[in-house]
C-alpha cells in the first residue's frame, strides 16, 4: 500500500492502516531513536509515543510532502523529553552495541571504539553525525530534518566531528590520524 | 570547517581552490584537515545496526485505548462551550440579581472542561522551544 493511501485510510480513523505505515518505518525510527538515546528500551518507548503522536496529528500532514521526515520532528522531541527525563538517572552499562553493526571491511576493535567514543558524545552531537555519516543526509535534508540554518548544520557538524575525534584519541584510538 | 563542508558537498563562501591555497602554506590546518578527512571516511564506512524489534502491537493496543482518530477535533463541544460562555455573560448582566458562588464559578468550570477535551496542559512550558539558529 502507498504511504499516502495509507495515511488517507488513517484519517478515515482505519487503525490498521496506519499499521503499514508503522511498520514500514519502525526499523528506521528505532534506529535513530537508538542513535539519540543509546538504550533500547528507551528507544522502543520514544518510538512507540511518536508513532501515536504521529496518527493523532496526521490530519496536519501535507500528503504531497513525505511522511519520514515529518515524523522525524515528533520522533526526536519525545528522545530529547525522555533524555531530559532520565538525565539523573543512571544510563544502562550494556555491552550490546546500540548504533553500529561490525563489518567485514573495519576491524571490529574501531567498530567498537568509535561507539564507545559516540555514546559519549551528548545526543544532540550523535543525532547529527549519525544522520550525516550513516543516513547520508546532505546540509539541506539535515537543515530541514532539526530545522536549523544550512549553516548552523555546518558548524554544528564540525564541532560535532572535532568532539568525536577528541574522544577517539582518548580511547588511543591513533589511525584516524593517518587520514 | 570550509574544508569539511566543502567535502560534505556543501557549497561554502569559501572555494575549494582557496582552500587548497591555504592548506599548502598552513601546516596546522593540513593537519586538521588529514585528521577530519580520516574520521569521515571511518565514519561513512559504518553500518547501522538492523532493527528487528516490533512496535506494532503497543501501537495498536495504545490507539484502541486511548485515542480514537486522527481527523481534527470535533468543533461542536467547543462550540457550545463558546455559546455557554456567551449565555453566561448575558444573564450575568441582567440587574439586581445574584445568582452565588458556584454561579460565579461556570466560566473556570468551561475552560478546565475546554481544555480537558482539547488534552492540552495550559501551564506545560515548552522546553523543546530554540532560537533560531541555535
Amino acid at each position: 500500500m502507498d504511504d499516502q493511501v495509507a495515511i488517507e485510510k488513517c484519517r478515515a480513523g482505519d487503525h490498521d492502516a496506519f499499521r503499514h505505515v508503522v511498520e514500514r518505518y519502525q526499523a528506521e525510527a528505532i534506529g535513530h531513536a537508538r542513535a539519540i538515546l543509546h538504550n533500547r528500551e528507551d528507544a522502543l518507548d520514544a518510538v512507540q509515543e511518536a508513532f501515536l503522536d504521529a496518527f493523532q496529528a496526521l490530519g496536519r500532514l501535507d500528503l504531497t510532502r513525505p511522511f519520514y521526515p515529518w515524523f522525524y520532528i515528533m520522533l526526536r522531541n519525545r528522545c530529547y523529553k525522555l533524555a531530559n527525563r532520565r538525565r539523573k538517572r543512571e544510563t544502562s552499562s550494556s555491552d550490546e552495541m546500540q548504533i553500529l553493526t561490525p563489518t567485514s571491511s573495519i576491524p571490529p576493535e574501531d567498530t567498537m571504539l568509535l561507539e564507545k567514543a559516540m555514546l559519549e558524545l551528548s545526543a544532540d552531537d550523535r543525532e547529527l553525525i549519525t544522520l550525516r555519516h550513516l543516513d547520508g543526509l546532505s546540509y539541506q535534508e539535515l537543515a530541514e530534518r532539526l530545522e536549523v540554518p544550512q549553516g548552523t548544520i555546518m558548524s554544528r557538524l564540525y564541532y560535532s566531528r572535532k568532539k568525536l575525534r577528541e574522544k577517539l584519541e582518548r580511547h588511543s584510538f591513533t589511525r584516524i590520524s593517518r587520514g | 570547517m570550509a574544508a569539511m563542508a566543502i567535502a560534505d558537498g556543501y557549497q561554502s563562501e569559501w572555494s575549494s581552490a582557496q582552500i587548497e591555497a591555504h592548506l599548502a602554506v598552513c601546516a596546522d590546518c593540513r593537519q586538521e584537515v588529514g585528521e577530519m578527512r580520516g574520521l569521515t571516511s571511518l565514519l561513512d564506512a559504518q553500518v547501522r545496526r538492523t532493527e528487528t524489534e516490533d512496535v506494532w502491537r503497543v501501537v495498536e493496543r495504545q490507539l484502541s485505548k486511548t485515542r480514537t482518530s486522527p481527523r481534527a477535533h470535533d468543533l461542536r463541544p467547543l462550540l457550545l462551550c463558546g455559546v455557554l460562555l456567551i449565555g453566561y455573560r448575558i444573564v450575568e448582566m441582567v440587574p439586581d440579581r445574584d445568582f452565588g458562588f458556584l454561579f460565579k464559578l461556570l466560566p473556570v468550570l468551561l475552560v478546565i472542561a475546554a481544555f480537558s477535551y482539547l488534552r492540552e496542559n495550559p501551564f506545560k512550558i515548552n522546553t523543546e522551544l530554540r532560537l533560531e539558529g541555535e
